[in-house]
């Protein structure tokens, strides 16, 4: 069936002809009267607006604040006009609870400054919780690093509940602005907080953080309200991970041992983004394709030998023709690893003499400086591998104190220490369940 | 034609002297200092700048042409609304948007609009640059969903499934999106532009700009294309026919043909004069339709070949109530539609859509504009068991016949113009009388904040707006009723019925209206 069209036009005249618009406060309909709407419509679209008349009919209440009539001033606010309607709420509170949210958005020092005053302790003013929750978002808004310890402390300290979630959405929605240390930590502890929805909130604010992985996953061992504990997974699963290369020296002909092989394979499991592992004696060419979207290359070595100095970033330059690739210090440059290296020696020291490590040869300044260094964390003596085997079974008759194997995985070094020394002291680094477990945590939580 | 506003057509008619040009108003002139879309790059920048020390037109409308939307009533709080041609999302997609919206968390909420489409609600400007990254990963686009551009697409929301269709819309809507927001695409228009492209007898399109209807030509099945229509405060027009029937694979080219006139050519001075009807009001109809070929002819498209004819069409009737369940033309296959009341979503409802539709349907969904939600190829012995979904209790498949076809607009709860909260007034009253009444079938009812009408109250069997009225000396917020509003083969617009009444009153005057004119019938209160 073919039909015509209706009839073509159906115009419907809603408003007067436009008249000549005088913008004078007396002028303005009252509310509910049929034009205001229509009248402030015309107010709205003068531009620029003179607004003292405007202002001073307030301030002397021949105009009452309705939302209304603010919607239409706001756009048209500077500081000064916002300080005193602001100034004019805050004597007047309950007369427009509206005020705050239209006027306070001007961001200004003196805005700021006036906010900050009222709401602190002390400060002109004393607000209530209701009054307090309405200007807090507001000091977010102004984005003053200075703000933070002010809303931090309102959030944290026991207090109202909607002042606790105000001061939370002040630091969300100023959220680039804090020192960023010192805001993850709070989100932390908040994420913790018995009250689900501040809770949550921490959550999401911590996963819009640069790094989120890290803290979020963290908070994955601490236990949280279901619901929180259920956000924190959801948020999560959304974060971008980069897969991991981890990079070991390997055996003959890229041969990587049982324990390395099992530790990416956990950590794979754990990050639920892809763990690749590479040896550096391995003949076969680099993949050719790209290791997906971003990749984070992990030297796996403990020394800053000639394999960090000189293989790594050999190997970092061929992998970046195929993708953005993030090169990471070796694992001994890592803080947490030397802090978790002191820990096993503290441990394997509780029964007996203080181990040495036993590591492989090397040579050069920076390896010197660097055993020193780990000497010093650490609080154990680096001795280097005998190249004769009778030089190694007189160390390790030694009793000046134990010795362990300064290797990672299962090697040649930990093999020839088991008939010496047994198998719980030969044992290489990711054997000690300690070591593992902090190892595999620091990786987890990288980006 | 000195005075008029409409600048000249290069080429056609000479040029206006500049002198006697009327001047470009301030949105014109903020618009064209930079496009907004060059804002995408600057986006974490922006961030870290915070959105305060953004200039105001930056703010209030470059963004927009990345489909992000500053909300005075939630500062620091965005909108982003996105592009959905033909209402159509997979439920990965929907899955990133459940994301976005749940780590906003008491302030997330996604709308579906009345352009099958999706806003989402609370965002922060640090949002905005992973977002634009993850929308692209999964193939969606913000762009240019806001203020003066081609706004999204719609077409047949059951394109592809439905048994009484003509002709399957979605790879229509699909390239025409593709051609306007492609290199050739305009970038700043007078005012913004709605398209549509029907594909059942039930598309009823006339409140678009540009609205491609079925139609056959010679037996041929093509579109009649009718323009001009629009809602505003000011003025509504239901489309016109422009004069002339197009073949499917010429609706690219002719659109972009339509809105690279408009930029020209639309007014510049008036934004409550730059609807596109205007210009064709200016041009005269036949001058406005012979530019238009003209410029099609400069874009190389065979306007040559144009079929001239004076607007028949296939579309006979009002769309239909989407909720149920119903067979798809593919046998063995059901759409179930959800009444999603007003059309807003919290998180745990879209992920809960998300694996309704990967476990029951094949993984799409589609938005409707009446702002419900299908899911699309249930197998008919799994529709019992979809039914049984929790979901269900919150969104069903049978709702009653005043929820089922409710249209809102936002409300005051994010816009800033709204005299009502009009999303949670239309539910009280709507859930109250559902309550009161029997009604026989489903009654479209549209609901809006103010006379600005984005809720689209003329196109209502009985539409409401928000205002004001006296009561009992005090001032209280009100609705003003419209009546008689058509979408059906002789369209309506509704017109006003009642100026003001309180909203405490408004479940009694409905009830009676809805008694008087309806044939809605009392339930037994003593049952
Ligand atoms: S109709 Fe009015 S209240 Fe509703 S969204 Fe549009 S401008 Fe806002």
């Amino acid at each position: 069936m073919v039909r015509r069209p209706g009839p073509s036009s159906v115009p419907v005249p809603l408003l007067a002809p436009e008249l000549p618009f005088e913008p004078d406060p007396g002028a303005l309909p009252a509310p509910g009267h049929a034009d205001r709407w229509t009248w402030l419509l015309s107010l709205r679209r003068q531009r620029p607006l003179v607004l003292e008349p405007w202002l001073l009919a307030i301030e002397v209440g021949q105009l009452e604040p309705e939302a209304d009539l603010l919607a239409v001033l706001a756009d048209q606010l500077d500081a000064d006009a916002a300080i005193r309607l602001l100034r004019f709420w805050l004597q007047n509170p309950e007369r427009s609870p509206s005020l705050p949210n239209l006027v306070g958005r001007v961001r200004d020092t003196a805005v700021a400054d006036l906010l900050a005053a009222a709401l602190a302790d002390g400060g002109e003013g004393r607000l209530d919780s209701v009054c307090q929750t309405l200007l807090l978002p507001l000091l977010g808004h102004q984005r003053r690093s200075g703000d933070f310890p002010l809303l931090q402390k309102l959030v944290l300290q026991p207090g109202p509940r909607q002042v606790r979630q105000s001061a939370l959405e002040g630091l969300i929605l100023g959220l680039s602005a804090w020192p960023l240390p010192a805001l993850r930590s709070t989100l932390v502890s908040l994420a913790s907080d018995l009250d689900p929805l501040l809770a949550g909130a921490a959550v999401d604010a911590l996963a819009r953080l640069p790094n989120a992985r890290s803290p979020l996953s963290l908070l994955e061992r601490s236990s949280l309200e279901a619901s929180v504990a259920e956000r924190l997974q959801r948020r999560l699963r959304a974060l971008p991970t980069s897969s991991l290369l981890l990079l070991v020296h390997g055996r003959a002909d890229g041969f990587i041992p049982p324990d390395i092989r099992s530790l990416a394979a956990e950590l794979e499991q754990r990050r639920g983004a892809p763990v690749r592992l590479r040896a550096l004696t391995d003949p076969s060419p680099l993949p050719p394709e790209p290791l997906g979207d971003s990749l984070s290359l992990i030297p796996l070595f403990l020394l800053p030998g000639g394999h960090v100095r000189h293989d790594v970033p050999a190997i970092a330059t061929a992998l970046r023709r195929q993708g953005p690739v993030r090169l990471l210090p070796f694992l001994g440059a890592w803080p947490c690893w030397q802090r978790a290296l002191a820990f096993e020696v503290v441990q394997g020291a509780a029964d007996r003499a203080r181990p040495r490590w036993l590591h492989h040869p090397i040579a050069g300044r920076l390896a010197v400086r660097y055993l020193a260094h780990l000497e010093r964390v650490t609080g154990a003596a680096c001795i280097q591998t005998p190249e004769a085997h009778n030089d190694l079974v007189a160390l390790a008759g030694d009793q000046r104190g134990g010795l362990m194997p300064l290797c990672l995985g299962a090697s040649r070094l930990s093999e020839c220490l088991v008939p010496l020394l047994g198998e719980a002291a030969a044992a290489p680094l990711l054997a000690r369940p300690a070591l593992r477990e902090g190892l595999l945590q620091a990786l987890e939580v990288l980006p | 034609m000195s005075d008029s506003p409409v600048p000249a057509l290069d080429g056609a008619g000479g040029a206006t002297p500049l002198a006697t040009q009327p001047p470009l108003t301030k949105v014109e002139l903020a618009k064209s200092s930079f496009c907004g879309l060059d804002l995408a790059a600057r986006l974490d920048e922006l961030a870290s700048m915070g959105w305060e020390s953004l200039d105001e037109a930056t703010l209030t409308i470059h963004l927009k042409w990345l489909g992000i939307f500053f909300r005075p009533v939630t500062p620091g709080r965005f909108m982003v609304r996105l592009r959905l041609p033909n209402g159509l999302i997979s439920a990965d997609q929907l899955e990133v948007l459940a994301e976005v919206v749940d780590r906003c968390g008491d302030h997330g909420s996604a709308d579906i609009t009345t352009r099958q489409n999706i806003q989402l609600r609370g965002l922060l400007l640090e949002d905005m640059a992973p977002l634009m990254n993850c929308l692209e990963r999964v193939g969606l686009t913000s762009r240019q969903s806001g203020h003066d551009n081609p706004r999204n697409i719609t077409g047949n929301p059951l394109a592809g499934i439905d048994p009484d269709e003509f002709v399957d819309t979605r790879p229509l809507v699909g390239a025409i999106q593709n051609v306007l927001l492609g290199p050739d695409g305009p970038r700043n228009l007078p005012r913004k532009f709605n398209v549509a492209v029907g594909g059942a007898p039930d598309s009823f399109l006339l409140h678009n700009d540009l609205a491609y209807l079925p139609a056959l030509w010679q037996g041929e099945l093509g579109f009649t294309v009718m323009v001009g229509g629009f809602f505003s405060a000011q003025r509504n027009e239901l489309a016109i026919p422009l004069g002339l029937w197009l073949r499917a694979d010429e609706l690219p080219l002719f659109t972009l043909a339509v809105l690279r006139h408009y930029e020209r050519r639309g007014d510049r001075t008036t934004r409550q004069r730059s609807r596109v009807m205007y210009l064709i009001e200016a041009l005269g109809i036949d001058a406005y339709r012979d530019e238009v070929l003209e410029t099609l002819r400069s874009l190389g498209g065979g306007a040559g070949d144009a079929v001239l004819n004076d607007g028949p069409h296939l579309v006979s009737r009002a769309p239909r109530d989407i909720c149920g369940v119903h067979p798809q033309k593919q046998p063995g296959l059901c759409w179930v539609g959800l009444n999603v009341p007003m059309g807003r979503l919290d998180s745990a409802a879209l992920y809960r859509l998300v694996e309704l539709a990967r476990g029951y349907g094949s993984g799409e969904l589609r938005f409707s504009e009446s702002q419900n939600v299908l899911i699309v190829d249930v197998p008919t012995q799994r529709v019992a068991a979809l039914l049984e979904e929790p979901l269900l209790r919150r969104f069903p498949s049978d709702p009653g016949p005043l929820l089922a076809e409710a249209v809102s607009c936002t409300g005051n709860h994010y816009c800033g113009l709204a005299l009502i909260p009009t999303k949670s007034t239309a539910l009280a009253v709507l859930q109250e009388l559902e309550q009161r009444l029997v009604l026989p079938e489903a009654l479209r009812n549209h609901w809006t904040g103010c006379p600005n009408a984005c809720g689209q109250p003329y196109m209502g069997q009985i539409g409401l707006m928000g205002a004001k009225a006296r009561k009992e000396g005090q001032m209280v917020e009100a609705v003003k009723i419209f009546l008689g509003g058509s979408m059906a083969d002789d369209p309506q617009l509704a017109v006003l019925y009642e100026k003001a009444v309180p909203l405490s009153d408004l479940p009694d005057v409905l009830e009676t209206l809805l008694v008087e004119r309806f044939g809605a019938s009392r339930r037994n209160t003593s049952a």
